[in-house]
């Protein structure tokens, strides 16, 4: 998991200690949540910058 | 009484907008200390729209359902002279100088404007227990939470206090709350209400929408608001439909999904029974009611969470050094977001398009899908966990459950009524269509209410 102070200490974010204590569970559930996700996917997948209708979706 | 009802009774002079107006600030003034729904009533101008109303509308110059019918919008619309706190802290003595897009569109309908509805601070929780405007209550049980973070609309419609009151939803805002007091809530597809006007929590998620007292109503309401809006930069041009069912609507034929995974795990069992009773009444209807399976729709809700956290963390990272202006839980979240790496937010982003790509091929198979609105009824005020067996949930996860996702796949779905548990609690069915055919799920609810009225 990742070292939530050190990163709030790195990024210089002014966020007490009791206060990054009390998020770190909640930001290592989404890590573990999330982190899978990212490794699949394909290189030619942009961003979703604006609402887009799949032709799919228009049937 | 609906919109519907009000609108007829007004054309036929049994009663007067001035009449509706006069009462619905006797209800507020009876209610509104024990439910703290409204932050700001704006007495004098009401009136003086009631009686402007009631002065065309006896010359003939209709504009439509709307017109003499009062109504309201959270606290995250801008008004143009009335103060717009969006429930923080921050922003307590911010008078605006514009109206937001959907109070043009509402003030053009001739609807009687006659408040500003309290809110979870910032739009950004689902209790609206608010530390700097107070708790919001439910009315169907004072003890519990309303729901979010459009709880004061959601309180106002459910306790008669309007007929109508607008809210934003980013992750359920509209729905919760709808699902939570009883009420009809209804989150359009992205771009087709403008954004213009509204203080935002997020620039990807946020969506505005009416909690209503019925299907027609939400309806009514919807056709007022859509429509493109060149000062949103989300904007559709897509074209506005009619969406007001009329009264002998048929859902016959409609092919309506009832998810197999996901959406029916870890919830109160009086839910499940009540949304599965819903289907059925569908399938008495004529509607092909088919199992169907969805997409990821955990992963949905962990990359919704990860654009969340971090566009709200954007959008409030210039007051974040004012610590005490913050409510604990909300400041937790910015914290939380001000710590996520940009290449998360952009993969994240990323994985929205996949999954995006992924969901659509859901309508090959259904028009819409049922799904609960909450695994639960409203929580208790205070109440942080809620058990499903020997698994504990926070309150505020589970409520966001089956909600999130949908705002990040930009589709409408809306939460009615379907029911209420032992203890007399309303539990929500959420029906979700493709984009931009808000038209059929309002007709879907609509005949699902003329054969099944909810209790009220």
């Amino acid at each position: 998991m990742k070292n939530w102070k050190k990163i709030a200490e790195a990024s210089q974010l002014p966020i007490p200690e009791p206060d990054l204590d009390r998020i770190a569970p909640a930001l290592d559930a989404l890590e573990a949540a999330f982190r899978p996700l990212t490794k699949d996917i394909p290189n030619d997948v942009e961003p979703a910058v604006a609402f887009y209708v799949f032709p799919e979706a228009a049937e | 009484m609906t919109i519907l009802e009000a609108a007829a009774a007004l054309r036929k002079r049994a009663v007067s907008s001035a009449e509706l107006t006069d009462a619905v600030l006797k209800s507020v003034r009876e209610l509104n200390p024990k439910l703290n729904a409204f932050i700001t009533v704006v007495e004098d101008s009401a009136r003086s729209q009631a009686k402007a109303a009631d002065a065309e509308l006896s010359k003939g110059a209709d504009r439509g359902l709307l017109h003499g019918v009062p109504v309201a919008v959270k606290d995250v619309f801008e008004t143009r002279g009335v103060r717009t706190t969006c429930g923080s802290a921050l922003f307590k003595d911010n008078v605006p100088s514009r109206d937001a897009a959907v109070v043009e569109k509402l003030a053009a309908a001739g609807a009687v404007l006659m408040g500003k509805t309290g809110m979870h601070e910032l739009a950004y929780g689902i209790t609206s227990n608010n530390p700097h405007f107070g708790t919001i209550r439910n009315p169907r049980d004072p003890d519990r939470i309303p729901g979010g973070s459009s709880g004061g609309s959601g309180a106002a419609v459910a306790a008669d206090m309007v007929f109508m009151a607008m809210g934003s939803d980013t992750g359920g805002s509209i729905r919760i709350p709808a699902s939570f007091c009883g009420t009809v809530g209804l989150k359009p597809t992205t771009g087709r209400v403008s954004r213009y006007g509204v203080m935002p929590l997020d620039f990807s998620l946020d969506h505005m929408g009416p909690l209503a007292r019925s299907a027609r109503d939400a309806a009514v309401t919807l056709q007022a608001i859509a429509g493109f809006d060149s000062r949103d930069d989300t904007s559709s041009r897509e074209p506005v439909d009619n969406y007001v069912p009329p009264a002998d609507c048929s859902i016959r034929g409609v092919r309506i999904g009832l998810p197999e995974n996901f959406y029916f795990d870890r919830l109160d069992p009086e839910v499940d029974t009540a949304i599965r009773r819903m289907a059925k009444n569908a399938g008495s209807l004529g509607a092909h009611v088919v199992p169907v399976r969805v997409p990821d729709i955990a992963a949905l809700n962990a990359v919704g969470r990860v654009i969340l956290l971090a566009e709200a963390s954007a959008l409030m990272e210039k007051h974040a050094g004012n610590r005490a202006l913050f409510g604990a839980d909300v400041l937790a979240l910015i914290d939380q977001g001000r710590l996520l790496a940009a290449t998360d937010y952009i993969n994240a982003q990323r994985l929205r398009r996949m999954m995006q790509h992924d969901f659509a091929q859901v309508w090959r198979r259904v028009d819409c899908l049922f799904t609960p609105t909450t695994p639960i009824a409203a929580p208790r005020i205070g109440e942080t966990t809620v058990q499903f067996g020997d698994q504990t949930e926070d309150v505020r996860l589970a409520s966001t459950r089956l909600v999130r996702g949908i705002n990040v796949l930009g589709l409408p779905a809306l939460s009615m009524p379907c029911g209420v548990d032992r203890r007399a609690l309303p539990l929500g069915l959420q029906i979700v269509g493709r984009p931009f055919d808000e038209a059929l799920i309002l007709r879907v609810a609509a005949a699902l209410e003329d054969s099944t009225p909810a209790p009220r």
